[in-house]
């Protein structure tokens, strides 16, 4: 069944892509959906035996050898444990979801049926190299479908690649992805020079069995550093987030199922899977949580002044990435997952919703022309408030449960790990900036006076079932999927102190090597229940706060206080906006001069200096050739050869 | 029958491509010829194919050995045979010839026939050079390459073609000038050693020159196989040639000629030298480096396509170096695992960059030029080509899935166990790769038609589709399925990476005669007495 799984996106990927042209839009969608329907009963059905056996340890599928080299032996192994059979369920199912609302999505395609075929053919090759990803039990099997995640994302950013920043923005993401990649590359070489093998299972029982050696546990924090890094890069963090806000210049159903709800996580996954050493090496946690916090604070300030509404669900996504890592690095995996898969639901949602708006304002993004939709989309307006309620943590809904947990979890461990309150404050505030900006486009979309043109006013209407129909799943899922992990606290209002199903669940993947127990030991610590319900009031009492705010600034479109706001701190407006010239910065630091340096290589070392003494001798050699023959043939030949023997016969006399 | 194959096996597939490439010669209609040539070269591959199939990966030692007195009174052998170093580069040699024969199946001017009979002659040069085992044929087929390489650039080369032939000619002649002294050097000495003159290379791997003489006879060895490589800073003469030569010429050159330097490397500078290629490893490791990210910065300014494929084969030439020096410091061991990535990167740049170059080849057909300036939207017009385009380019940054990855991914691997910061410089090249190529990518295929003529560009064509797919499809089976390659020649690799101070190739029987009846038969005994009793 796992096989199948796998599979079935691949068949359909290869059936749609080398049949381009020849089938209808139509046609083409229902292979790749039905590709992904396969995919998701199977999934679901390895799921359900799975889950259904209570098994603790991890079942292995063996395929083939991959590369067997030396002691260097890859298989094409598959791991199926609690962790990979959760990512299953999401990729499948999320992207069932959203395959089926991108045949609407697609449909008015000018025509050209080769171009849908394509999209479907990259879409189900995605789910593909994604599986690959979460499935593989080696370092080497997780970067085949690493890369691979990688190659779609650039081909579907790209796919209208007639725009020039389509196919710009799709090598950025590639080539900043591949920075992260190098980091990752050397996890995994330092990882086989360490430890002799790269299979996730034999390094974790290497790692548990307690016999590591001081040098090992240095080469761990390495490994895990140089991992961080590949994380950074797909995972979009500091300071390599900059590929994912371009990323959204492809449609939109790829940014909802790449760029929010699956392969942007690849990193929080792979920091999960590995998390044996992670939790080996405090200082790279430490890292971790920072970076995370960092980005998490970061890149809520710039959503908060952007007028695209994908730019504001972009860096939105960052910033809800960054919450993940935060918890990764506070050593809280089991909320750091669990919020990777709330918000692959309502994320999927908000994108999805835009994505429905942006179809019937006829490819607009700016807000600032949008206004009122809820009177021509209900349907697509009620699902995207339920999503922003999901986001911002609306008790009650998934996002609340979730980043509760993350930042209870980041307040106790910042304070173990000597960061005081920053993490938690650091935090609270990125949830009360989210609140602020979600509610900021939900009321410039769809409350207050409509701003767009006539033309387009005149042909708004909600889009088709195929459409709504997967966004009312996901509005379900955004609301429901939450209880599966309701912390003990408010579990124990209804009796069930134990009700955290998520974290019970998750138990088996989770390993602190025994050295490590005691530093740990906080994350399963007791603490006062008056603290936790403080905490919780105080960022739901943020949450709302900044909600009414946006309310009284955007509520009937743009009150004329966010206007003397932005005169007054026009600076900050005006970084914000700017997205605090980051892409500019590293275009003058590192891409200017790169590209300079090479024209220089090239014009100057390539062409003068080296090709310049290769002429030189040749003509050195013409010369005295002719002044000793006395016969100006100016045959390069003859020179050539005069020269040669001249230094053949030097080498003879050196060596006799 | 098969086994009577086996014994002159090799010779049969050296010199098949010759006496076609004779006859061509005669041959006036050029339908005629470009058949014969195909039959030809098919032969050659039915031979190799042969050779595959009967060629034993568990065994390290020479197979299909023919050894054949020629002038007892100096020692010189005709002696050939072929282990894991070389079994790869064969198959590509054979195979690639017959793609450029069908890349050239439409040519029908008259002189064709000449430009047909000297791919022959060539696919004969490099045969002889990968397979002989002795100094003296090894030099004759090392030279004999040049010159079919040198009319085929000189003569239906572009328009600077005269300056890149003679370029091409001049530096490749004098590197292997230098070796041909060290050769003799070598000889001589091996008549003091053990009293007897054999040009031999299984013999002379027996030879043991001091150490600070070995550098000398080393250096002179490297710099003829640097200049062939190209290493830097000898690569100057790669681009000319490349921009100048015609696309077979250019597939040929990338995809096998230049291997010739990484394969002598091997076979040669390295078991002959092993201490001076140690002591010199690190400033070969920096040449490679160097090679490795100034390639790629160049080929990512360029404006020519076929100057930027040029460039980056330096890059990624600089990968196979690299894993030819993987040596264990102290240890009298080279890794497994970056010599085994060399041996199989060398075969996948082959693969893909001799698609790039068809892949280049075919828009300068249409277009007549390279200028990547003239490009842009062609992915809207040739959407085939686009596709095949993206599977060259993919491989050549060494994504996962293709073979660029499986021989990166073990180079890297391998050095990171020897020199972690080599490694890491060199997997720097990963990126940049990545920057040129997409570069390139995105300027050919993507945005808008610029041109208006380029709106009405035919797609591949059926004659394109049969030489650009089985590269396309051998790109996903070496990297997906590499053990069906690395099974074959693991062996002789490990045993090279573990024996290289005391090198000594045994010699294998694929037949059913007993070794010592065809030992005796061909005078071959000095050979015998190392291996096999």
């Amino acid at each position: 069944m796992l096989w199948v799984a796998i599979l079935s996106p691949l068949f359909g990927a290869l059936l749609n892509g080398l049949i381009l042209r020849s089938v209808s839009r139509r046609t083409s969608h229902l292979m790749g959906v039905l590709a992904m329907a396969v995919s998701f009963l199977a999934a679901v059905s390895v799921a359900v035996s799975f889950i259904g056996s209570h098994a603790t340890e991890p079942v292995l599928k063996y395929a083939l050898n991959w590369i067997h080299v030396g002691t260097l032996n890859i298989d094409f192994e598959f791991i199926i444990d609690q962790l990979s059979v959760l990512m299953l369920l999401v990729v499948t199912g999320i992207g069932l979801l959203i395959h089926i609302y991108a045949g609407g999505y697609m449909s008015h395609e000018e025509g050209m049926y080769e171009r849908t075929a394509r999209f479907f053919s990259y879409l189900n090759l995605f789910v593909f190299m994604m599986l690959i990803l979460v499935l593989g039990n080696s370092l080497p099997l997780m970067f085949v479908g690493w890369e691979g995640v990688g190659l779609c994302s650039y081909l579907l950013i790209g796919y209208w690649y007639h725009e020039d920043a389509n196919a710009k923005a799709g090598m950025k993401a590639f080539l900043v992805n591949r920075i992260g990649d190098i980091g990752f590359l050397l996890g995994i070489f330092l990882t086989f020079k360490t430890f002799g093998t790269l299979s996730f299972t034999e390094l974790k029982n290497i790692v548990l069995s307690g016999s590591l050696t001081p040098e090992m546990i240095q080469s761990v924090s390495w490994i895990t550093l140089f991992l961080f890094i590949g994380a950074c890069g797909k995972s979009a963090q500091l300071p390599l987030y900059i590929w994912l806000p371009d990323a959204m210049a492809g449609p939109t159903p790829v940014s909802a199922l790449i760029h929010a709800a699956t392969m942007v996580t690849a990193g929080i996954y792979m920091m999960t899977r590995l998390n044996f050493f992670y939790y080996l090496s405090p200082n790279t946690m430490m890292i971790v949580a920072l970076v995370g916090v960092l980005t998490a604070f970061f890149a809520a300030t710039i959503a908060m002044v952007q007028y695209d509404i994908k730019k504001v669900l972009a860096y939105s996504t960052v910033s809800q990435l960054g919450y993940m890592v935060l918890a990764a690095g506070v050593g809280a995996y089991d909320a750091s997952v669990f919020h990777l898969l709330t918000h692959a639901c309502f994320k999927a949602l908000l994108f999805l919703g835009s994505g429905s708006v942006i179809f019937a304002m006829h490819h607009e993004q700016d807000i600032r022309k949008m206004g009122g939709l809820r009177k021509h989309l209900p349907i697509t307006h009620f699902v995207f408030l339920v999503g922003v309620l999901a986001i911002i943590g609306f008790p009650g809904l998934s996002g609340f449960f979730s980043k509760d947990e993350i930042l209870w979890k980041s307040f106790i461990g910042g304070q173990h790990m000597g960061f005081g309150l920053f993490l938690w404050i650091m935090a609270t505030i990125t949830a009360g900036m989210t609140a602020f900006y979600m509610c900021r486009v939900l009321l410039l979309t769809f409350y207050g006076p409509n701003r767009s043109d006539e033309h387009t006013r005149k042909h708004l209407h909600e889009t088709s079932p195929v459409m709504w129909g997967p966004l009312l799943v996901l509005a379900a899922l955004s609301i429901g999927i939450g209880y599966l992990g309701i912390p003990p606290l408010l579990g124990s209002l209804f009796g069930h102190a134990e009700s955290n199903i998520f974290e019970h669940y998750l138990a088996p993947v989770l390993s602190i090597p025994e050295s490590m127990h005691e530093h740990w030991a906080f994350l399963h610590a007791s603490y006062s229940h008056g603290l936790e319900w403080a905490l919780m009031g105080a960022s739901v009492g943020l949450m709302l706060i900044a909600s009414f705010t946006a309310i009284i600034f955007y509520g009937k479109g743009f009150a004329p206080i966010t206007e003397t706001l932005a005169r007054t701190f026009a600076p900050l407006f005006t970084l914000l906006s700017n997205k605090y010239f980051v892409d500019e910065l590293y275009e003058r630091v590192f891409i200017r001069p790169c590209r300079e340096m090479a024209h220089f290589l090239w014009a100057f070392v390539d062409v003068i200096v080296v090709d310049g003494i290769v002429n030189g001798i040749g003509r050195a050699c013409a010369f005295s050739g002719a002044f000793f023959s006395l016969r100006a043939t100016g045959s390069v030949h003859r020179s050539g050869m005069l020269m040669v023997f001249g230094f053949v016969f030097l080498l003879i006399y050196m060596m006799a | 029958m098969f086994s009577m194959l086996n014994d002159l096996i090799l010779s049969l597939m050296i010199f098949t491509p010759l006496v076609f490439g004779v006859g061509l010669l005669g041959i006036k209609n050029v339908k005629i010829a470009r058949t014969v040539a195909m039959f030809g070269a098919f032969l050659t591959f039915l031979w190799s194919l042969h050779v595959w199939f009967y060629f034993d990966g568990s065994q390290s030692g020479l197979q299909f050995v023919e050894a054949y007195e020629w002038l007892p009174a100096l020692g010189i052998k005709y002696i050939v045979g072929i282990d894991g170093l070389s079994l790869l580069l064969v198959m590509l040699t054979t195979f690639l010839t017959i793609l450029i024969l069908i890349s050239q199946w439409h040519v029908v001017e008259s002189r064709q026939r000449y430009f047909l009979s000297l791919f022959m002659f060539l696919e004969t040069g490099m045969l002889g050079a990968l397979l002989a085992f002795d100094m003296v044929f090894f030099y004759l087929f090392w030279e004999a390459m040049l010159i079919p390489m040198y009319f085929i650039i000189g003569i239906w080369g572009s328009k600077e073609r005269i300056y890149a032939a003679n370029k091409f000619f001049i530096y490749t002649v004098v590197g292997s000038l230098f070796l041909l002294v060290a050769a003799i050097l070598m000889y001589i000495e091996y008549h003091s050693q053990f009293g007897v003159y054999s040009t031999s290379l299984i013999d002379l791997y027996k030879v043991k020159i001091p150490y600070p003489q070995q550098i000398w006879y080393f250096l002179a060895f490297a710099v003829a196989f640097a200049i062939k490589v190209p290493m830097w800073p000898f690569h100057t003469w790669l681009p000319d040639a490349h921009v100048q030569a015609p696309t077979a010429g250019s597939v040929v050159l990338a995809g096998i000629l230049l291997k010739l330097g990484t394969y002598g490397f091997l076979r040669f500078a390295l078991p002959l030298f092993p201490e001076a290629t140690e002591a010199l490893a690190p400033a070969i490791m920096l040449l490679g480096i160097i090679g490795i990210l100034y390639g790629a910065f160049t080929a990512w300014v360029q404006e020519d396509a076929k100057k930027l494929v040029a460039y980056s084969s330096v890059s990624h030439l600089g990968f196979v170096v690299l894993g030819c020096v993987g040596f264990y410091a102290g240890a009298g061991e080279m890794s497994v695992e970056a010599l085994t990535g060399s041996v199989y990167q060398m075969i996948n740049h082959g693969i893909s960059t001799g698609a790039l170059f068809f892949l280049v080849g075919m828009i300068y057909e249409r277009c007549h030029t390279r200028d990547l300036k003239e490009f842009g939207g062609l992915a809207k017009v040739m959407p085939w080509y686009a596709v095949m385009l993206i599977i060259a380019t993919l491989s050549s940054v060494g994504l996962p899935g293709t073979g660029g990855f499986v021989g990166e991914f073990l180079i890297l691997l391998g050095m990171f166990q020897v020199y972690p910061i080599v490694s890491f410089a060199a997997s720097l090249g990963v990126l940049f790769g990545a920057v040129y190529m997409l570069s390139m990518v995105k300027r050919i295929l993507f945005g808008n038609v610029t041109k208006a003529d380029n709106e009405k560009l035919a797609d591949l064509n059926g004659r394109e589709f049969l030489y650009i797919t089985p590269l396309a499809v051998l790109i996903f089976v070496m990297g997906i399925f590499p053990n069906i390659f690395l099974d074959k020649v693991k062996v002789s690799v490990e045993y090279f990476a573990k024996n290289y101070r005391q090198y000594e190739v045994s010699v294998v029987e694929n037949h059913l005669d007993s070794p010592d009846s065809k030992l005796q038969n061909t005078g071959w005994s000095e050979s015998a007495k190392f291996h096999g009793e």
